[in-house]
């Protein structure tokens, strides 16, 4: 279980004397196994939320409390070293997260299809690759609860799919907490929506008035 | 109830390795990696600065200064300051730089650090070892008179240069008027530290504020003294060192706690 309690979050502003709150008072509950998406629009505090709660940032105030073990916020950047090959990559994450490198490697090469880049320097891939590797890298190492921010949207047709077999099919079992603009992809999958406004935000059970708000803010 | 305890303790003491070892990989492949020479570079990088320095001092001064070869000197102090200006050169921002790796709930702005310039130091003080074999192979420096005092030196020259780093490091990440504090501080640091002079030079009043401002002095004595033995006089006090390196260390620690709440990350 994740419990997020009255959450906020202020970043300095790098030009004024002043902060900006980006969340305010947000709070929520995700259960094992449950799986909710976050909207918003752009700058609304999607990503930061996500941040939050892998633990990359610590909230201004309130508090984030876990009880199962969280990915890094899957899609971005983070979590891989550019500088190194893709194989080197897949060996840290084997060293920090204690799995064997054989079947990770076969793995990521399965599910990435990223072939003879492996063995290059992640810096020179393509937006689509890294996100690839990142996402692979983060099903290899097989959390309880997998944080995802708009990769779904990345990846062309087949790795959507893919991605949605790994992710929806053999681990139905985890959570997840979503950030994405594609309906579809909301309604099919995640029973609750947190509408992120202006820094608020509210749950909804009802997808169809979450959209209907987002869509109207 | 203590078992337990300690098995807690195990497993952190585990990931804790795993984390380091993985940090130490990622530097190295980061900065020397499958290319050209490889990890050889770690010691190389060091005396590919040190070897002209000090080739170029040889030339513009005379053999023996103050009773001591200059070569030897020149070493002694030349590699040490090498040693901090790299350990701390790259301490600016290098929780920031490295943020991708905070991604790893494992990972701690203070396991970026320790990967970072932890292995920085280990490059310079192999730079350090291989450029003294090969200099005493030549006959240029002797084997140190007194060389528990000679690595009890280095010791001490390793712990300020972390320390340093550590504060700096932490604290960069809070303003950004440290690294303009910095940058020229690290410059008036190279004139005062002690590479270019020795305790016993300074005329008495200024020796005192000399030995009481100036740690790095304390350590660079303690190289010295044990390098040349008793052909030279030389000041220290190690209870005093220490007293300042862990009240700095500490301080640094401190700082780098909740160095988190400052960083703003991609």
């Amino acid at each position: 279980m994740i419990t997020v309690t009255d959450v906020s979050k202020d970043y300095h502003s790098e030009t004024r004397h002043i902060y900006h709150r980006v969340l305010s008072n947000v709070s929520f509950e995700l259960k094992r196994g449950e799986k909710i998406a976050v909207l918003g629009r752009n700058g609304s505090g999607k990503s930061t939320l996500i941040r939050l709660v892998a633990g990359i940032e610590l909230p201004t105030i309130g508090s984030i409390e876990r009880t199962m073990s969280v990915s890094w916020p899957v899609g971005g950047h983070g979590g891989v070293a550019g500088s190194m090959t893709g194989n080197d990559n897949i060996r840290m994450i084997c060293r920090i997260y204690n799995k064997q490198f054989k079947l990770m490697r076969d793995f990521v090469e399965d599910f990435a299809e990223l072939g003879k880049y492996l063995a290059e320097p992640v810096i020179t891939y393509s937006a689509g690759m890294r996100a690839r590797l990142n996402f692979a890298l983060s099903l290899a190492v097989d959390f309880d609860c997998y944080l995802i921010d708009e990769i779904i949207a990345v990846g062309d047709h087949r790795f959507q799919r893919r991605s949605h077999e790994e992710l929806f099919d053999k681990r139905a079992d985890r959570s997840l907490i979503l950030a994405s603009h594609v309906p579809q992809i909301v309604k099919d999958y995640c029973s609750r929506a947190l509408v992120l406004h202006r820094g608020r935000g509210k749950m909804f059970d009802d997808l169809d008035l979450a959209f209907d708000i987002y869509h109207d803010l | 109830m203590i078992l337990a305890e300690i098995r807690v303790f195990g497993r952190a003491l585990a990931v804790q390795k795993r984390v380091l070892g993985a940090l130490f990989m990622r530097e190295f492949m980061t900065r020397w990696g499958r290319r050209n020479l490889g990890f050889a570079w770690l010691f190389a990088e060091p005396l590919v600065f040190a070897f002209p320095v000090i080739f170029m001092w040889t030339l513009i001064r005379a053999p023996y200064e103050h009773g001591m070869p200059m070569i030897a000197f020149i070493w002694s102090g030349y590699l040490p300051l090498l040693m901090f200006r790299h350990v701390t050169g790259g301490a600016l921002y290098t929780v920031k730089f490295n943020g991708a790796m905070l991604y790893h709930r494992q990972v701690t702005p203070l396991d970026i650090f320790i990967g970072r310039q932890g292995l920085e130091l280990m490059g310079n003080l192999s730079a350090c070892a291989v450029s003294y074999l090969l200099f005493y192979m030549l006959g240029i420096l002797d084997w140190p008179h007194d060389y528990a005092l000679f690595l009890i030196g280095f010791f001490y020259m390793s712990w300020w240069s972390l320390a340093v780093a550590l504060t700096v490091a932490a604290l960069s990440e809070r303003s950004e008027l440290v690294e303009h504090i910095w940058l020229p501080v690290s410059y008036i640091y190279m004139a005062l530290c002690g590479f270019m002079f020795m305790a016993q030079w300074l005329p008495n009043p200024l020796r005192q504020v000399a030995l009481s401002v100036d740690p790095p002095l304390h350590a660079y004595e303690m190289i010295r003294g044990g390098l040349f033995g008793d052909q030279i006089q030389t000041f220290y006090d190690i209870s005093y060192l220490s007293w300042i390196l862990a009240i700095l260390t500490f301080f640094g620690l401190w700082m780098m706690r909740d160095v988190r709440k400052h960083l703003i990350l991609e």
